[in-house]
């Protein structure tokens, strides 16, 4: 794990500073002098050698200082903090109505199997796979907020607010943002719970008299959700990553449009902390899935 | 109640709650982005412009809606050589901590951006200065160390606003100034809140107790936050092909109008093939920019035949003087040695998304006289980076929003690398000259050498495009400076 984040970390810098584009030019614009840019450049560190660059920058980082935005000078572990209070709670919601829609609905897909509820799932899986997450965020404000005028189409008041307006703000985008990994975990559930439910043990239950339900919920769901536990956890990352395309769409003041800004106006602090952070994320949620499996299936335990 | 009908429940209860509603006396307003800072003297973005200039800070002198240069917060000026100017401030003027401005603080800012030490986005402007003498409380006297014609439109410039000393260190979150408003929150992410100063020295304004600006970058989500009602005012933030649709709805107003955008293809004079007259003038005959006006901008706007735009007051409508000539254009590739074209590359920013709709009319019309452009979309940073910095590109569009920004041109440095001394010499000799009949004469000749030499193609003034809820009163309709200029604004009873 530590490893994972450190390979991250060089590799992050690494590429931020490669890539063309001047900080200080971006900062200063087409008007600028040349002097001018110069000095800046200089007073950013920027023209020190890279190694001395990157140990400062990471010395900084193990102590939790993830140094100043360029952009808003002010310091970047506070920002990304301040912006987390929009991401995370989207992304929980999406993965949360994300799991509680699919699961549902793709166990019920395998119990009907090749019945209509099992073709109605299908169809509704396939729409949400095609239909991109921007295009879906961009039809419920034109209908929700636009022409019913329910919701607004877009921005965050803060949860000083009060939470309902707070969950109100995130309702459609994070519905728009859960939409794709909606329709794979419905078809992932679908498909790991028929498999189980061709299992022999399965069939030795139901003739020993079990009831369905007993059969569904005690002893087939349990082994299917390995899969689906996997799915789901690589799902998280993906909704946090996703959440970049929605941000900008329902203009959310969040993590990943800070990360969008901060690349084009080459805030370099910013990138890197934003990276190196969800980097971290994602090792621990992945981290976290295989403690799970011990969990739910007694076979692989966690020493 | 059932799972379902519980969720339902919860649904309605949580749609139902009140939506917004603008009372009068506040206003929303869209910006793409959000200001890197509200720091004048640290960053030229005019994102910040938009906010704090002519808003919450103010300058001696003041570009009003119609371009016009109007005393402010000097009441009146003095000169009789334009060399050296004395300036009588406004008395009884209170800066937002209650503080009253004094002619020390003049003194103060002007030295602060001549100091290399403050990285001043345009210190270089105010290295004219050569010393400033405090008279007394209201009355200070600059000498400059030459003559210059750009001096007092330089002193009503964003570079110039007049701030407390003692409020250096909050320039950058919360700037003090002596404007109509007061910076009230800033919610980064999300918008910043203007609050009405209620001490301002013009009376009877401002009229607005409130502004909120919202950052939308995306124009269909601004677009949709103008539909529902979020927002009152959308800046800079639509392109022409929102607002053909706006202009039919009732509940909106389009302002159409000027401003000091030139939008240009430019041409890399320091590649042989574009160091040659005949081919820059080739491209500029095969170009139709009616059709481009047409194809990129929904016919908004106005074409151009220099880099003096129609607001400037020594404009000259040059935009006729090398015409839509595709046979004139193949001619003079033939005796430029190009008589089947040549290839191109066409470098554009989708950041400014006009840049590319522009780009896709040029290369058809380029090739029918045989020049082979293929577009290249690069990122904002990269193409800072590659083109504006270091020359890299055959060809690019860009707009240029500065006004009064002709000594690009005389700046054999800047992307364009086109160095004619002629121009040069006739530009140092129009900085220099404050004689408003002699200098317009000027005026009129630089334009005409850009249009002789071409360095260039200028195709079009790219329109100010408002919309706002209708109602909504006193936004300015031309953008002569970079500003967002709230003061007059006001909901109609």
């Amino acid at each position: 794990m530590v490893a994972t984040l450190l390979f991250v970390s060089v590799l992050v810098f690494v590429v931020v500073r490669v890539l063309p584009g001047d900080p200080a030019i971006v900062m200063l614009g087409l008007d600028a002098s040349p002097d001018t840019v110069a000095r800046l450049r200089a007073s950013m560190g920027l023209d020190r050698p890279l190694p001395v660059q990157y140990m400062e920058w990471m010395g900084a980082a193990l102590q939790g200082n993830l140094g100043r935005s360029i952009q808003y000078d002010v310091p970047v572990a506070g920002l990304i903090l301040s912006r987390l209070a929009v991401t995370l709670p989207l992304t929980l919601m999406a993965a949360a109505l994300m799991a509680f829609a699919a699961v549902p609905l793709g166990v019920y897909a395998a119990t009907h199997h090749r019945r209509w509820g099992d073709y109605l799932t299908m169809t509704l899986s396939q729409l949400g796979i095609a239909v991109p997450a921007f295009w879906a965020g961009l039809l419920l404000v034109l209908l929700f907020s636009v022409h019913l005028g329910w919701f607004a189409s877009g921005g965050f008041d803060g949860w000083g607010q009060g939470v309902g307006g707070a969950f109100k703000s995130l309702l459609l985008p994070a519905i728009a943002l859960g939409l794709f990994q909606f329709a794979v975990l419905a078809r992932t559930t679908r498909s790991a719970v028929l498999e189980v439910l061709r299992e022999e043990y399965v069939k030795t239950a139901r003739a020993k008299g079990v009831s369905e339900r007993l059969v569904l919920f005690r002893h087939a769901l349990r082994n299917a959700m390995i899969p689906i536990l996997t799915v789901a956890g690589v799902q998280l990352g993906q909704l946090m990553a996703g959440s970049i395309i929605l941000e900008s769409v329902f203009y959310l003041p969040g993590l990943g449009r800070l990360a969008l800004g901060a690349i084009t106006a080459r805030d370099l602090p910013v990138v890197q902390g934003v990276v190196l952070f969800v980097a971290s994320v994602i090792v621990v949620i992945n981290a976290a899935v295989d403690v799970l499996y011990g969990l739910t299936d007694p076979r692989i335990r966690y020493e | 109640m059932t799972l379902l009908g519980r969720l339902a429940l919860m649904l309605l209860v949580l749609v139902t709650a009140a939506g917004p509603a603008s009372a009068q006396g506040t206003l929303a307003v869209q910006i793409p982005t959000e200001p890197p800072g509200l720091d004048l003297t640290a960053s030229p973005a005019s994102a910040i412009a938009a906010v704090v200039h002519y808003n919450v800070q103010e300058c001696l002198v003041k570009v009003d809606r119609n371009g016009k240069l109007v005393p402010w917060l000097a009441d009146r000026w003095y000169t009789t050589d334009s060399k050296n100017y004395t300036f009588f401030l406004k008395k009884g003027v209170h800066f937002h901590n209650g503080r009253e401005m004094k002619a020390a603080d003049v003194k103060f800012v002007l030295e602060r951006a001549a100091n290399p030490e403050t990285k001043h986005p345009f210190q270089k402007r105010y290295e004219i200065i050569r010393e400033i003498i405090v008279k007394d409380d209201y009355t200070a006297s600059i000498a400059l160390k030459e003559v210059n014609a750009n001096f007092l439109l330089e002193m009503a410039r964003q570079g110039s606003v007049i701030y407390p000393r003692e409020a250096v260190d909050t320039l950058k979150s919360a700037p003090i100034g002596t404007g109509p408003f007061t910076v009230a929150d800033w919610v980064r992410g999300d918008r910043i809140v203007l609050a009405k100063n209620k001490d301002y020295h013009v009376k009877g304004l401002p009229h607005l107790d409130k502004v909120t600006f919202r950052f939308i970058p995306d124009p269909n989500s601004a677009l949709a936050a103008l539909k529902s009602g979020d927002i009152d005012v959308s800046a800079f933030g639509l392109g022409p092909e929102n607002v053909v649709d706006l202009k039919k709805d009732p509940r909106f107003q389009v302002i159409l109008g000027d401003t000091t955008n030139d939008v240009i293809l430019a041409m890399n004079n320091s590649r042989k093939l574009y160091s040659d007259k005949r081919v820059r003038l080739a491209i500029t005959h095969a170009i139709n920019k009616e059709e481009v006006l047409k194809g990129a901008m929904f016919g908004l706007g106005r074409i151009l035949g220099s880099n003096v735009d129609p607001l400037n007051p020594y404009f000259v409508d040059m935009s006729k003087a090398v015409p839509y000539d595709p046979a004139q254009a193949k001619k003079l590739l033939a005796e430029a040695g190009y008589p089947n074209g040549f290839d191109a590359v066409l470098r554009v920013s989708p950041q400014y998304y006009y840049t590319v709709r522009t780009g896709e009319v040029l290369v058809s019309q380029l090739a029918k006289v045989g020049i082979k452009v293929k577009i290249e979309q690069i990122e904002w940073g990269q193409w800072l980076s590659q083109v504006y910095k270091d020359a890299n590109y055959d060809l690019t569009i860009i707009g240029h929003a500065e006004p009064w920004d002709i000594g690009n041109y005389a700046n054999p440095g800047y992307y364009f690398r086109w160095d004619n001394k002629d121009f040069q010499a006739l530009y140092r000799e129009s900085e220099q000259t404050v004689d408003d009949k002699k200098r317009r004469e000027q005026f009129a000749r630089l334009q005409k050498m850009m249009a002789d030499e071409a360095p260039v193609v200028w195709l079009y003034m790219h329109p100010r495009l408002v919309v706002t809820k209708k109602g909504v009163t006193g936004i300015w309709k031309d953008l002569p400076i970079s500003s967002m200029d709230l003061t007059e604004v006001a909901w109609q009873r």
